[in-house]
């Protein structure tokens, strides 16, 4: 019962936090109500008894990501002034509203029509650090391995892009 | 249960979608995909908890290594993009166009 009511609770701040987000004309309130929904979303990865994942949410998504994210807003010292207008914002959020309603329903419909019920967990630590591992190196080495590569890669590029004088 | 999970999951997208298409401010977009890719990561962990299987759990983890690389490079994009134009407006993007 009480995991009813926290996943209501926890969803109603998550899309608060991304209303927020798509609505607050300036990046630094849009930034700080993106946070609201992040943690909200680890606090649904804890219902899903995902331990992992939810401590990786906290940490690397509102931590890291986001703590990045930030210090380049505060960086760039935007001003008000700075800010693009968006004269045509309500215009393109209504015709956005209206091409996006009917693949959203479709999509509700398909997760309402889903077969199965989530059972009740049998084996113990499910979602733990231990059980998640061994699915990672076990049927998951290749592309965790290119992952690696990919984040070089970036590392690299962000190096070069952002490390450039003149 | 699990119905509503994925249901809140297709809702956060479309918001991100939302904040692409109506959003001119660079952060605002990105900020938006980085939505988008929660919501597609809420959706891998719902039916991992469905079918009671890890391996939506480890595609979420590479979902969010996927994010942070992104982030790393679309912010250097921005401050190049800022440092030359002063501005953060997605229109200054169509200076790629041939």
């Amino acid at each position: 019962m009480i995991d009813t009511y926290l996943f209501f609770g926890l969803a109603l701040l998550s899309v608060l936090g991304a209303l927020g987000l798509i609505l607050f004309r300036h990046p630094m309130n849009g930034a700080m109500s993106f946070v609201v929904t992040l943690i909200s979303l680890a606090g649904l990865y804890a219902l899903l008894s995902a331990k992992l994942i939810f401590a990786i949410q906290l940490i690397v998504y509102a931590g890291a990501i986001m703590s990045l994210i930030l210090f380049i807003i505060m960086f760039l010292n935007i001003q008000e002034e700075d800010l693009p207008v968006d004269t045509a914002r309500w215009f393109y959020l209504a015709g956005g509203i209206v091409l996006l309603a009917p693949v959203a329903g479709l999509l509700l419909k398909i997760v309402e029509s889903l077969p199965g019920e989530a059972e009740p967990l049998t084996e113990a630590g499910f979602g733990g650090v231990k059980q998640v591992g061994l699915v990672l190196f076990q049927q998951w080495l290749l592309p965790f391995e290119i992952v690696s590569i990919l984040l070089l890669v970036a590392l690299v590029g962000a190096v070069v892009l952002a490390g450039k004088r003149g | 249960m699990i119905e509503h999970y994925l249901s809140l999951s297709v809702l956060l997208f479309c918001l991100g979608v939302l904040g692409v298409i109506s959003r001119r401010n660079v952060f605002v977009v990105f900020m938006s995909i980085e939505l988008m890719l929660n919501a597609a990561n809420l959706g891998f962990v719902a039916v991992a908890r469905l079918h009671q299987s890890m391996d939506g759990h480890v595609l979420a983890l590479m979902v969010m290594a996927v994010a942070a690389a992104e982030a790393a490079l679309a912010l250097a994009v921005v401050i190049l993009l800022h440092k030359h134009k002063g501005n953060l407006d997605t229109n200054i993007f169509s200076l790629l166009k041939g």
